[in-house]
């Protein structure tokens, strides 16, 4: 009883605070009898700022919201006031999302499917879109203005005819860059975003195809950024999140009928591999699975705008923006002149494109089967020098490695034995570090270079022994400390049992 | 002219040889073992007051220094590792003892007048056992003490009413911070010692005045003469358990690796590091875990952990005042209603215990509950049956209402799936019925105790 009294006293404030034109809302009803706007609903209503209160009366008195179900779809989204407030001044949207005034065709819904209205117009989306947030709504693209109660010409002549609009895209990336390309303008929203994407786009592949051999299947704005729903790249539901971008680039290049007829620079036909070879690759899992936002995505080597296949002389300056020191050591190598002389890309030679794998020193040697030995075999036979260094790289790294395996799995034995394991952890750190560098200065292929960082992997690998021996030490001491002390214990418990002993007799006798 | 005789014409010295020439310990029909768990709690106490204060000569308390000088002393100090070890090792020993020494006291109805005081004094010292444990495992100020200290006494607010006052007392501030480890260092180094000196003291003044219990029934038994006859096999007894000691302390440095019976220092604590999953208390708090674990978060308009900790402070209240309850024993009568009691309290911590370790779990991260709960129930039906057929085998116990209301919750809650909760609530119920259904019938109480 006192809730349903406590419930009719906080209906009754509710209505009280509503605008006028709202309060019939309240109590309308389905078809079924049951009231619309669920206590839920009405809730929300009461928890509205002045403001948002005052622009949901003017929206309903103005008819453009007319009904409790569109209220209803509207109170469903759960925006935050300064959203809904954008929402409740805009009549474009306003209108195209009351399913009682437009054609589901052009309805903006909360469940497109449901409504069978277009997939594009998805009305959750739309008020999430950044260019939304930013107060910059439908007639920003659209044109005409948000204060239009109807259709007017200024909205039907800012875009080409419908059938042209989709038969050629080339349109797209002109009417986006009106604001986009116009650096004063954006300013206004975000003063760090690049305007220099259109004159970018049009020397990339993309823009090539589009642009100048008019062929629409060619990525333009939203093939990549989509339509209603755009937010920035830092978002996760963004399409072209660098998590998110293997799979948006995927839509086309791993499409093989999208993709066919199309040819590398070589007039190879163009493969549709590299989006799975990346993703099972030692970047695609750091970066999808790990979280590495480190690791590149496809942009992180080709470009975002200016998106091109990297040349054979330029890969390699794709790597150098995180594997800097690899390749100044590349650069100062002897390799760096054979490879220039054969024109082979550099990094990719041996670590591939796509599918890099995380590289073992099984690469290494001067056995058939290593890297090494299989390219000197076909390109540089029978020299010596180069023999030697390959086989003295492996080696030292074996010993390295299998040293590393022999001494770490010590540092949790000794731990549980109690025993000082800080020396050991501090020399097996020393040997990760060095074992790191001396794997980097490989790629100076000089054997001096190769020495000089593999010489503190071995110190750091004979202290690590020294620690382990130490600590044995110490515990075999605690053992014979253990048993001297037992003895002595044992010694006076014995007496003090012959001594009981002796007193029991003693008691019997008397 | 001898010591002795300069100490006595001083000290008068006479009296005190003359009561210890003629003090006696009771030898009855049970083992004498049990009369030397006390001695050996106190023994442990010992330990605990000679590395403790061995220990404090190099740890310093402090947001900045506790677990660095506590690393230092297990890694730098000479034998730090050691006294560091035994500290741990003996302060588990000691509550095992301790734990021991008051259910034979129990069992065996020592209790009784006129030795109710020795008993509530006992208990007094079993929770300032419990005290030491909980405000020492936050002294090394690592992540896993300090996760339990931060559970341990948020659960304080579930006390009515000045519950959130007591624990910021406790933590000295909202969170647990490093005013909680300064707090937590003079209670464990300075209150909780000379609290415990005292009580001790009180205790043993009782004992030496009123003599060790004898079983019921065998007051007028012979005796065994307690010096030197006894001292001797309670030092014989103390040197054996220092042999366990110091091997346990050598060879397991950081505890059996079972939950609540390790202290491996692992990392510092980080207080805006998120609290990781599996934190759990020392084993003689599990029960008490488990059971705010058993509980939803709101019962009867009251929150979970309150009902749960009332529910604690309700069974410790009865602990307390067991030689009052027990008016058959009083009258040297058998009772072995409250020897059914002590069993039940046996198997209704032991299930719970059991649950906290997930027995039955298996190694997965998060274990099948339900696997455990009948794992656990399965363990704990074995045990009561085990012990009630004991009983009725040696001593022609046939009253088993308490256990048998233990059991039927174990069985409910493990077996037939109902929740911990409901199927306690039937235990309890028919825990009352028993009891109403055998108030008037002395024939039922069993032969012997």
């Amino acid at each position: 009883m006192t809730a349903i009294l406590i419930a009719c006293v906080v209906a009754a404030a509710t209505t009280e605070s509503l605008p006028e034109p709202v309060r019939p809302f309240l109590s309308a009803k389905a078809k079924d009898g049951t009231k619309v706007l669920s206590d839920k609903d009405v809730e929300k209503l009461a928890q509205m700022p002045e403001r948002t209160r005052q622009l949901l009366g003017a929206a309903v008195e103005s008819v453009i919201l007319g009904s409790a179900d569109h209220l209803r779809i509207l109170l469903s989204l759960d925006l935050p006031p300064q959203d809904m407030d954008l929402l409740l001044q805009d009549n474009c949207i306003l209108c195209h999302s009351d399913p009682g005034n437009v054609r589901p065709r052009a309805l903006f819904s909360p469940d497109p499917a449901k409504q069978k209205s277009n997939p594009l117009l998805d009305l959750r989306e739309f008020v999430g879109d950044t260019h939304f947030r930013r107060g910059l709504s439908c007639s920003g693209c659209h044109g005409g203005s948000p204060k239009d109660e109807s259709m007017t010409e200024a909205i039907a002549k800012r875009w080409p005819k419908e059938d042209e609009r989709h038969r050629d895209r080339s349109w797209i990336p002109d009417f986006c860059t009106r604001c986009h390309s116009d650096p004063a303008f954006m300013r206004g929203f975000n003063p760090t975003l690049a305007t220099d994407q259109l004159s970018k786009y049009k020397e990339s592949k993309h823009g090539i195809l589009l642009l100048r051999e008019k062929d629409s299947r060619a990525a333009q704005c939203v093939s990549c950024h989509g339509v209603h729903g755009i937010r920035a790249a830092k978002s996760r539901k963004s399409a072209v999140n660098p998590q998110r971008l293997p799979d948006t680039c995927g839509v086309c290049h791993a499409n093989p009928q999208h993709m066919a007829g199309y040819k590398t620079d070589s007039g190879e036909p163009m493969p549709v591999s590299q989006v799975a070879e990346y993703k099972a690759s030692v970047h695609g899992k750091a970066l999808l699975e790990k979280g590495d936002l480190g690791a590149p995505s496809c942009a992180g080597c080709h470009g975002s705008h200016a998106p091109m296949p990297p040349a054979v002389a330029s890969v390699a300056q794709a790597c150098r923006r995180c594997h800097a020191l690899n390749g100044q050591l590349f650069d100062a190598s002897r390799h760096k002149i054979a490879f220039e002389k054969n024109k082979w890309p550099e990094c990719g030679q041996c670590h591939g494109k796509h599918a890099i794998a995380r590289p073992t020193d099984a690469l290494i040697g001067d056995r058939p089967g290593t890297l090494c030995h299989d390219c000197h075999a076909q390109h540089a036979r029978d020299n010596a020098l180069c023999d030697k260094t390959s086989a003295r790289f492996r080696a030292a790294l074996d010993e390295l490695s299998s040293g590393r395996a022999e001494v770490a799995p010590h540092e949790i034995e000794l731990a549980e034995k109690g025993l000082d394991v800080e020396p050991l952890s501090r020399a097996v750190t020393e040997l990760d570090e060095a074992l790191l560098q001396t794997r980097s200065r490989m790629h100076s292929f000089d054997l001096g270079t190769f020495e000089r960082a593999a010489a503190p992997a071995g110190e750091a690998l004979v202290k690590a022994r020294q620690s382990i021996d130490t600590a044995n030490a110490d515990y075999r001491f605690r053992q014979r400390g253990l048993l001297a002390a037992i003895g002595s214990i044992g010694v006076l418990a014995l007496a003090i049992a012959l001594k009981l002993r002796e007193l029991g007799r003693r008691r019997k006798g008397q | 002219m001898s010591l002795y005789g300069w100490l006595d014409r001083r000290y008068e010295l006479g009296p005190l040889v003359r009561f210890l020439q003629h003090k006696e310990v009771p030898v009855g029909t049970h083992s004498l073992f049990w009369y030397y768990l006390g001695g050996l709690t106190l023994f442990f106490f010992s330990v605990q007051i000679g590395t403790g204060v061995l220990l404090l000569v190099y740890y310093q308390v402090g947001e900045q220094t506790s677990y660095e000088s506590i690393r230092f002393i297990t890694t730098k100090v000479p034998f730090g590792w050691l006294l560091r070890s035994l500290h741990c090792w003996s302060a588990h020993l000691m509550i095992v003892s301790l734990v021991l020494h008051m259910f034979s006291t129990m069992l065996l109805k020592a209790y009784r007048p006129p030795r109710e005081l020795t008993w509530v004094t006992g208990f007094v010292l079993f929770a300032l056992a419990l005290g030491f444990g909980f405000s020492g495992y936050l002294l090394p100020w690592n992540e896993l003490a300090f996760f339990a200290t931060a559970v341990g006494t948020d659960s304080v607010k579930a006390v009515p009413g000045i519950g959130d006052w007591l624990m910021q007392v406790l933590r000295g501030g909202v969170d647990v911070s490093g005013n909680t480890l300064y707090r937590f260092f003079a209670l464990h180094v300075v209150i909780l010692p000379l609290a415990t000196f005292a009580v001790v003291g009180v205790h043993l003044l009782f004992i030496q005045r009123q003599g060790m219990a004898a079983p019921r029934g065998h007051a007028a038994s012979r005796g065994m003469r307690f010096f030197p006859d006894f001292a001797l096999r309670d030092l014989l007894i103390w040197l054996l358990c220092l042999l366990l000691l110091a091997s346990l302390a050598v060879f397991l440095p950081y505890g059996p690796r079972i939950p609540g019976v390790e202290w491996e220092l692992g990392r510092k604590a980080n207080p805006l590091a998120p609290a990781y999953p599996g934190i759990k208390p020392e084993w003689y708090f599990l029960w008490v875990y488990q059971l705010l674990k058993e509980f939803p978060p709101h019962l009867l308009r009251i929150e979970g952990p309150q009902a749960a900790l009332a529910v604690v402070t309700v069974l410790m209240g009865i602990w307390a005042v067991v030689p009052w309850l027990d008016r058959r024993a009083s009258r040297e009568q058998p009772s072995p209603a409250f020897t059914d009691l002590g069993v039940a309290a046996i198997l209704f911590i032991g299930f719970l215990t059991l649950e906290a370790w997930d027995i039955g779990g298996g190694a997965a991260a998060q274990p099948d509950v339900r696997a455990v709960a009948r794992a656990c129930a399965i363990l704990t039906l074995i045990g009561g049956f085990a012990a009630n057929a004991l009983r009725f085998a040696f001593f022609r116990h046939t009253w088993f209402v308490f256990t048998g209301a233990v059991l039927l919750q174990a069985a409910l809650h493990g077996l037939a799936g109902l929740s911990y909760l409901a199927a306690g609530s039937i235990g309890a119920v028919a825990a009352a019925v028993g009891l109403v259904l055998t108030r008037d019938r002395p024939a039922l109480a069993g032969k012997k105790r």
